[in-house]
């Protein structure tokens, strides 16, 4: 795969952040891989027929909606996304929305799609979308929210007078690295909510699944420095001796 | 760290240790004749599983949890992970020919993950030995080796009983370079293949830098910069696509 | 040496022992039907009878007497959205035989299963449910406002 086809197809940490999911699940769920050499001597390594650009949306790329939205046959548009030097945007944020209908009212970040520099903002930029219509019927709304840029479209609000300012990421004197508002000089501390995932609030009131291994086990030492191979010292432990030794071979 | 989830449980393998589930379940044999086999039916998930939309599961253990591990204890993991592979491979099947949905599919990778992180771990301790012992690492050697059509490679070497000259399979199966003419030629057609597709990469590079100009004018330049470090934005900016097709001020 | 590379056996030389073994097996249903101490699974390619046998009996603690294996092709089709020839991968197939009197049945994973769309529907079915109750109600008085009743 070309170095740009990655840079463009890639999902950003900050929108699978909240899924919880493994990278390896989401690059699988999200391949489409049409054709791939088999294994074996005769067959040239890793080559692979699959579909290198994604099209990036409101649905998360390991959904079948993005699946259905990539189907082999359909090819969208080229999109270009502004650079942005460092994400600063996270869920549970407080920011102001300087278009649309919603313009001047803010609203807490609810969802991060960084692919496409986009922010979904609770409650507001919303449409509404009409549902089960039939004959008889004449359908239900459903209200959902329309992303916002966050170069042009949204802007972070100091939490010390809930006004909007441009920022910048500085150090502390403790060596953090943080936001700082530029209009008041006062920090913008990172909401608790941004490393919420939807399996948990906060590690520290994380659920355990019955299949989960206790902290206390994780943590506990059992490994004890031996002058022995994995394989040796199984054996040791199991009481199976070996004092064969193993004839000359060669390696070439 | 806080309270985090694992795939398997070291505590649970101690507690019932597999020696004296043998002894067990032989003795129960003699005595009656089981309708159902228990042991076949942990190649199925929890029967509350069976038919649910998801499967809560925590995250995979991590390299340094592992290397905190005895080889015992990661001997008996390692099994541990296979099971829960066998189970969810299972589940996965039966889900799929009956046509349902897998109930949270990244279980399976949670667990290969798993055993990948123990592998390296176990791998490490063992080089670790060798070096000691031999100086040498002990894996595989590999030898960067040129073949037949002139390209470059790590050759894997392999173990052997008899020595190399002695050996006229291994002789005729792998044959390395030999100056050729015409491999030399398919050489220079080849450079200058992957000459052009760096080319044309570049200008395509190139080009969306320029689309980016005249979409965004208030850009970060730096991120820009930083994003695109190959192309030259000035000579992007002097590019007669830059600017819109309106007069200049 | 890595877990995945064994030293080659020579005459004379160390036992091979297989200390993190990484093939996988799995237990399918019946394709046809089979008498009820047989039981199917799929398993890696390169497993052996031996292979198999050992596995489920040290691992499994099942007790085998019987193991029949055979490489079933994989389907040649046409790929659903161009149209080319693809071949799916070959599967070894196992069939167990269990000892005598000891019965496997497939168990039915789907029997109590919660229908999805039955959940994603319910909002809807009863915001019909309401509408029909309210054009229901005021069919005898057309022409006046939902809010007045008497």
């Amino acid at each position: 795969m070309r170095l740009t086809n990655l840079l463009f197809s890639r999902v950003g940490k900050y929108s699978k952040d909240y899924s919880n999911l493994p990278d390896s699940y989401i690059k699988r769920a999200m391949e489409q891989v049409y054709w791939k050499n088999p294994k074996g001597p005769q067959y040239r390594p890793n080559a692979v027929v699959q579909r290198k650009k994604f099209h990036f949306d409101t649905e998360r790329p390991w959904s079948a909606q993005f699946r259905q939205e990539n189907s082999p046959n359909r090819h969208h548009k080229k999109i270009f996304v502004e650079p942005i030097k460092e994400w600063s945007f996270f869920r549970g944020d407080r920011v102001e929305v300087l278009v649309g209908k919603d313009k001047g009212k803010q609203g807490i970040v609810k969802q991060i799609i960084q692919e496409r520099n986009w922010v979904l903002v609770e409650g507001l930029n919303c449409e509404l979308k009409k549902l089960g219509d039939d004959k008889e019927f004449a359908g239900v709304y459903v209200q959902s929210e329309k992303p916002l840029l966050v170069t042009s479209e949204v802007s972070l609000v100091d939490p010390s007078d809930f006004a909007t300012t441009g920022f910048e990421w500085r150090f502390t004197e403790s060596g953090e690295r943080v936001r700082v508002s530029t209009r008041t000089g006062r920090i913008i501390p990172t909401p608790p909510s941004a490393e919420e995932t939807i399996d948990y609030k906060t590690k520290s009131t994380y659920k355990e699944q019955p299949k989960d291994t206790v902290a206390d086990d994780v943590t506990e030492v059992t490994f004890e420095p031996r002058l022995a191979t994995f394989e040796m010292d199984l054996m040791d432990k199991m009481g199976i001796k070996e004092d064969r030794v193993p004839p000359k071979s060669f390696w070439y | 760290m806080s309270t985090f989830a694992k795939i398997g449980g070291i505590t649970r393998l101690l507690a019932n240790s597999s020696i004296s589930k043998v002894n067990n379940t032989c003795k129960l044999r003699s005595l009656s004749t089981t309708p159902c086999r228990r042991e076949l039916m942990e190649f199925f998930d929890d029967e509350k599983n069976w038919g649910v939309q998801e499967v809560k599961s925590g995250r995979s253990w991590k390299s340094d949890e592992l290397r905190l591990k005895s080889n015992t204890d990661l001997h008996k993991l390692w099994y541990v992970l296979l099971k829960e592979r066998n189970m969810l491979l299972t589940m996965e099947e039966e889900c799929k020919k009956e046509t349902r949905l897998f109930p949270s599919p990244e279980r399976l990778d949670k667990v290969e993950d798993s055993m990948k992180n123990l592998e390296t771990v176990v791998r490490e301790r063992n080089k670790a030995y060798h070096l000691l012992e031999t100086g040498e690492k002990g894996e595989r050697p590999r030898k960067l080796e040129t073949n037949v059509l002139g390209l470059h490679y790590k050759y894997k070497m392999s173990e052997h009983p008899i020595p190399k000259h002695l050996n006229t399979k291994w002789k005729k199966q792998y044959e390395f370079y030999k100056y050729d003419k015409e491999v030399e030629m398919f050489r220079e057609k080849l450079n200058e293949k992957n000459y052009l597709a760096k080319k044309k990469q570049h200008r395509r590079e190139f080009n969306h830098v320029i689309g980016l100009l005249n979409r965004f004018p208030n850009m970060d330049m730096e991120a820009l910069k930083q994003q695109y470090p190959e192309v030259d934005i000035e000579k992007a900016k002097n590019s007669r696509k830059y600017g819109g097709h309106f007069e200049p001020k | 040496m890595s877990t995945r590379w064994y030293p080659i056996y020579q005459k004379g030389g160390p036992q091979l022992r297989v200390f993190l073994p990484n093939f996988w097996l799995k237990l399918i249903k019946p394709t046809t039907e089979q008498p009820a101490n047989i039981v199917q699974f799929s398993c890696s390619m390169q497993m052996t009878k031996f292979d198999i046998k050992n596995y489920l009996e040290k691992i499994y603690n099942v007790n085998v007497v019987d193991v029949r294996t055979r490489i079933a092709m994989g389907k040649t089709k046409p790929d659903p959205g161009k149209g080319y020839i693809v071949k799916e991968e070959d599967e070894k197939i196992a069939y167990i035989t269990l000892p005598k009197g000891e019965v496997f049945k497939f168990p039915d994973l789907f029997a109590n299963e919660m229908k999805p769309e039955e959940e994603r529907d319910k909002a809807l079915k009863e915001a019909k449910e309401g509408h029909n109750k309210f054009l229901e109600k005021n069919k005898n008085r057309p022409s006046l406002p939902g809010w007045f009743n008497i």
